[in-house]
């Protein structure tokens, strides 16, 4: 089973100010469409591992960027994914 | 080539018209803004592929290099529009509130004077002109004492488009600061040909146009407003986020901008923008004080012509304002065009206290206006044609 974690925001100026941030750091992600399954306020959203997603949402508070949510999705096959909304506040 | 994205090339005609619209633009310019159109497409913000995305970071890529422009950290406090007069009408329509009382300059553009003029007529604002000097310059002792309780706004012309002179910015958002007044600069003349730096001055708003020293296309232009400020958006719409709900985005910079961004205009404005950082902004200041220096010794030369505003000691923009003898200045330009294939702009130059402080209203004047990529050799050749022209007046 793979599970991918992803960010969104609140409008695609920060979205693209997230990759715009990250590009200069050696973090693997991807901007991509929001996933059916996750309510986003931006149709863009930040994909990546959900080993990285920690590191990933304190470089970008350090940026003082506007984060709406943070979610996990299992992914299987062609099945709707699973969506757990995460609780990065630990 | 095909004839047309051909520039409106003509060998004969030489420019000296750059304070409406700068031209030529460097050529990454047009190929960008015909790039975007062709080959990038997508409308930001809208939909997830990947054109959209490549649009959207066109215009996030420009909102930094304006915001590096005027030294600011956050790009989310640049918002685009239409023009300068867009806005400085999104400025002063979304800042001042009913009772306020505004201080303007006597050089102020009808970008400025329009909107102050119904909002006073409406009885919302209340406002002052500080005058100028017959050179263009803002009387600071009348400043310092126009400050009234309600005074929440100044504004302030940064380079006038009739005579060049160029307002001291230091000394008057000093004062407005002392008293707590807010500034709004109108940079339409400055951005790109001179360096404007909001976060060490605390300007709290910049209004600038992309057309004309920033190099870019019509249609482009914008607004910096300080972090802490904000705005009454004077539209709303779609800005492709938060569509379940119908209230616009309060976060800057949507907050500002609604519908689809000029994103071919933007594109070509980026270019404008690289060239000026790659350039050196000082290194185009420098150049084009050159250029109004020999240009304003040469005029000198030229007998029965009066040359309005500021000498080539005093701070200027490439801008010289001037008349000749009783002749209509319309009459002039026509003649400039007709006979030697010159361009410039007569009249009042949509600023007419300008005219007012310098004793040319409402005749106006003919200004001629070289930018970065005017040569000696154009002024020569424009020396020489206005010679002739005072010889046959004087005839
Ligand atoms: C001083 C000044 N303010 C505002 C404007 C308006 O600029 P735009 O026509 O790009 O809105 C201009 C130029 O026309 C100008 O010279």
């Amino acid at each position: 089973m793979a599970y991918s974690c992803y960010i969104t925001f609140p409008t695609t100026f920060y979205a693209i100010r997230a990759e715009s941030i990250l590009k200069q750091e050696s973090t693997a992600f991807k901007m991509v469409p929001v996933p059916r399954t996750i309510s986003s306020s931006c149709g863009t959203a930040l994909r990546c591992s959900c080993d990285e997603i920690g590191k990933i949402k304190y470089t970008l508070l350090q940026n003082e960027l506007e984060l709406e949510g943070f979610y996990r999705l299992k992914e299987e096959g062609l099945k709707t994914p699973t969506v757990e909304e995460l609780d990065l506040n630990e | 080539m095909s004839d047309i994205i051909e520039p409106c090339k003509n060998e004969l005609n030489l420019y000296f018209d750059n304070a409406a619209t700068s031209w030529p633009k460097p050529e990454t310019v047009y190929r960008a803004a015909e790039k975007q159109m062709r080959q990038v497409c997508g409308n930001p913000g809208r939909s997830g592929h990947t054109r959209t995305l490549e649009a959207d970071r066109l215009i996030y890529r420009t909102r930094e290099a304006v915001a590096k422009l005027f030294n600011v950290t956050d790009p989310a406090r640049i918002i685009f529009a239409l023009n300068a007069t867009d806005a400085l009408n999104i400025a002063l329509k979304g800042f001042l509130k009913k009772g306020d009382h505004v201080l303007y300059t006597a050089m102020e553009h009808n970008s400025v004077l329009r909107p102050l003029g119904r909002l006073q007529r409406e009885g919302l604002i209340t406002a002052t002109m500080i005058p100028c000097s017959i050179k263009g310059y803002p009387d600071l002792d009348f400043l310092e004492d126009a400050y009234h309780c309600e005074t929440s706004l100044l504004v302030i012309n940064h380079a006038s488009n009739v005579t060049g002179s160029i307002a001291p910015l230091e000394e008057m958002l000093k004062s407005a600061k002392e008293r707590n007044v807010s500034v709004l600069i109108d940079a339409a003349q400055t951005a790109g040909s001179q360096m404007i730096n909001a976060a060490a001055l605390e300007i709290d708003m910049i209004a600038f146009t992309g057309h004309k020293s920033l190099l870019g296309p019509t249609g482009t232009g914008g607004l910096y407003v300080r972090p802490g400020l904000e705005l009454t958006p004077l539209r709303e719409g779609g800005t492709g986020s938060q569509s379940e709900i119908d209230r616009h985005p309060e976060s800057m910079p949507e907050r500002l901008e609604a519908g689809t961004l000029n994103n071919s205009g933007l594109a070509g404005l980026l270019e404008g923008l690289k060239f000026i950082e790659e350039t050196g902004i000082d290194k185009i200041r420098d150049h084009e004080q050159k250029i109004r220096a020999y240009l304003y010794e040469q005029l000198q030369e030229v007998p029965a012509l009066k040359i309005y505003g500021p000498d080539s000691s005093e701070p200027a923009s490439t801008v010289i304002s001037f008349t000749i003898n009783n002749v209509d200045s319309g009459e002039i330009g026509y003649i400039l065009e007709s006979s030697y294939g010159i361009l410039c702009r007569t009249g009042l130059h949509c600023a007419p206290l300008a005219h007012k402080a310098i004793n040319t209203f409402p005749e106006g004047t003919v200004r001629l206006s070289p930018g970065y990529f005017t040569t000696i050799a154009d002024i020569d050749y424009l020396v020489d044609a206005l010679k002739d022209i005072t010889a046959h007046v004087a005839e």
